[in-house]
């Protein structure tokens, strides 16, 4: 059953890159695939929420051999969004033309089959592998989705996550070393029997190699020109979908892997996450251009999952999914609008603003409150006031780029009416969600109980 | 060996590292494809059976670490050839790869 997405993808793959992606019809057959990969994670949903776990072993070896696929919450609970986002962006786009590159709709596929293999994947090796697939597919994408001199932002991306990918790789050579086991349970299970020495090294190299995805504070560099300069589908699909790697990777490596180096890292995770919610809210309240803003913006954004993770235990690992999932969504629907022109959007951006600010009704909302609940149970009150001061600068800084980017009148293409329909509808999916949250909070609460271990 | 291959390793990591806080694009990119080398070299001595290279108290090295070495070499060259692609994407765009020129303001 597990195989499914990913022979769907597989085939897509091998499929759609011998078609001219130029034409509409193939764009849209790359649609169909990710459907088809998004109602595969769907069915893998349903068998996790009966209580199984389906696995699966490659190549039929025995067990500690192959590399294992497994569906559990956590992974599950990334794969349906994730794939959910990329098959709405990739909607949005078609409306609008289609992707208008040869390999685009490959590409489009491959990342999703990257970020499916990321999320089910039970061999730290095998995630290294899916996660340079989805990652050099994003390069590509990148490459394609920048017009004349933008191109250089490609190569800065290009660069700096190949480093990021260097420093995880050597943190799997690291943990194969102490443990003698690429099984994620069985490391965990090795380290927990002997947490000395190499462990700690190990846990820096990950969290260095996350963050950077992540653009958290002292590797945020790279995210403002790369975020702003690409095109609104390519710049939607790092900061909605690619993000999502570091805070998994976050999740399964610090949460169920290696959760004593977690544990001894949490001062340092809460210092850096204040710092980057403070430094992304001030850079973003004073830049001007909205693409700019809403780079500073993800910056900032990603901070509060990392304070989540830094308060650990069952509310704050609940708290890092739910916001990591509510800012996806907020991201994507934000780039996509503010790339696209004409009637409809303003509602729409407003959604994705208050979202982020963290306004009821809106989806952010959630997240704040999932967070703000953590912060109190983890008895960290300057927390609280900390989050409540960047929700005040990020209803500052949204709401500017509102005033930047719908106010002022100016003369404008629209964009096609089914796209901004279709970007409306986006916008209602994401305050559907923030008016019922219990599928997020639900989720949530599994993937913490299955992290920190007991019911739920 | 074993200090021979950390120190190796540690040559190739800290001249990339060099190479990639240059201006010259080239340069950047040859970094990239050091240290990515540095960390299959690692790779390939984390193995747990015996040193990669020399005698040692096993028999056999360890097969794992030189199939996954294998694997990254792949990955490693393929992103290599994707990153020349881009410079030369950029090259076209803007006739230098001078990372100073590039990103002058105005």
């Amino acid at each position: 059953m597990i195989f499914v997405p990913f022979a769907i993808g597989w085939i897509a793959s091998l499929v759609l890159l011998a078609l001219d992606g130029t034409k509409r019809w193939v764009s849209w057959l790359a649609l169909a695939a990710i459907l088809g990969m998004f109602a595969a994670a769907v069915a893998l949903l349903v068998q996790v929420a009966d209580g199984l776990e389906p696995s699966l072993i490659s190549g039929g070896w025995p067990g500690g051999i192959g590399i294992r696929l497994r569906a559990d919450w956590l992974g599950v609970g990334f794969a349906v969004p994730v794939l959910g986002i990329i098959a709405a962006i990739l909607f949005i786009e078609n409306l609008r033309g289609g992707l208008r590159a040869r390999i685009g709709p490959a590409l489009m596929v491959l990342v999703s089959l990257g970020l499916t293999g990321v999320f089910l994947t039970a061999d730290a090796f095998n995630f290294y592998v899916f996660f340079e697939l989805s990652m050099g597919s994003a390069f590509a994408i990148t490459a394609l989705g920048t017009r004349g001199k933008h191109v250089r932002v490609a190569a800065t991306f290009m660069v700096t996550n190949l480093l990021g990918s260097v420093l995880f790789l050597i943190a799997v050579g690291g943990l194969y070393h102490a443990t003698g086991s690429l099984d994620m349970p069985v490391v965990a299970e090795r380290l927990g029997v002997d947490p000395v020495g190499p462990p700690l090294v190990v846990a820096s190299l990950l969290l260095a190699a996350f963050l950077l995805k992540l653009g958290i504070f002292p590797f945020h560099f790279w995210v403002p020109p790369v975020y702003s300069e690409t095109r609104a589908p390519a710049a939607a699909l790092l900061a909605g979908v690619l993000a999502n790697i570091g805070s998994y990777g976050l999740l399964r490596f610090g949460g169920e892997v290696m959760p004593d180096a977690l544990q001894a890292g949490r001062g340092l995770l809460l210092v850096i996450g204040a710092a980057t919610i403070l430094i992304g809210s001030l850079l973003a309240i004073s830049r001007q251009p909205v693409a700019e803003i809403l780079a500073y913006s993800s910056i900032a954004q990603n901070g509060y999952i990392l304070v989540a993770l830094g308060i650990g235990g069952r509310a704050g690992f609940a708290a890092a999914y739910v916001y990591a999932m509510v800012n996806s969504i907020g991201k994507a629907l934000l780039f996509t609008t503010a790339g696209t022109r004409g009637p409809l959007l303003g509602g729409a951006f407003l959604v994705g603003a208050m979202s982020t600010a963290g306004l009821p009704p809106a989806l952010g909302f959630i997240g704040k409150l999932a967070l703000f609940r953590a912060a109190w149970e983890g008895a960290e009150p300057w927390l609280v006031a900390w989050i409540v001061g960047g929700a005040l600068l990020a209803f500052l800084y949204m709401f500017q780029a509102f005033q930047q980017r719908f106010w002022m009148a100016r003369d404008e293409e629209h964009s096609v009416p089914a796209a901004r329909v279709a970007i409306a509808l986006f916008a209602m999916v994401a305050l559907a969600l923030g008016v019922w949250p219990e599928p997020l909070l639900g989720t949530g609460a599994q993937i913490a109980s299955l992290l920190v271990g007991g019911p739920r | 060996m074993n200090l021979a291959l950390a120190l190796c390793v540690a040559v190739l990591f800290g001249a990339g590292i060099r190479l990639m806080l240059d201006r010259d694009l080239v340069r950047i990119a040859a970094g990239t494809i050091l240290v990515s080398n540095a960390a299959n070299l690692f790779l390939m001595s984390a193995g747990t059976g015996g040193p990669a290279v020399g005698q040692g108290q096993p028999t056999s090295s360890d097969p794992l670490v030189q199939a996954l070495v294998l694997t990254s070499l792949v990955i490693t060259f393929g992103f290599t050839s994707l990153l020349f692609s881009i410079l030369h994407a950029i090259f076209r765009a803007w006739g230098t790869l001078d990372s100073r020129e590039i990103d002058r303001p105005g």
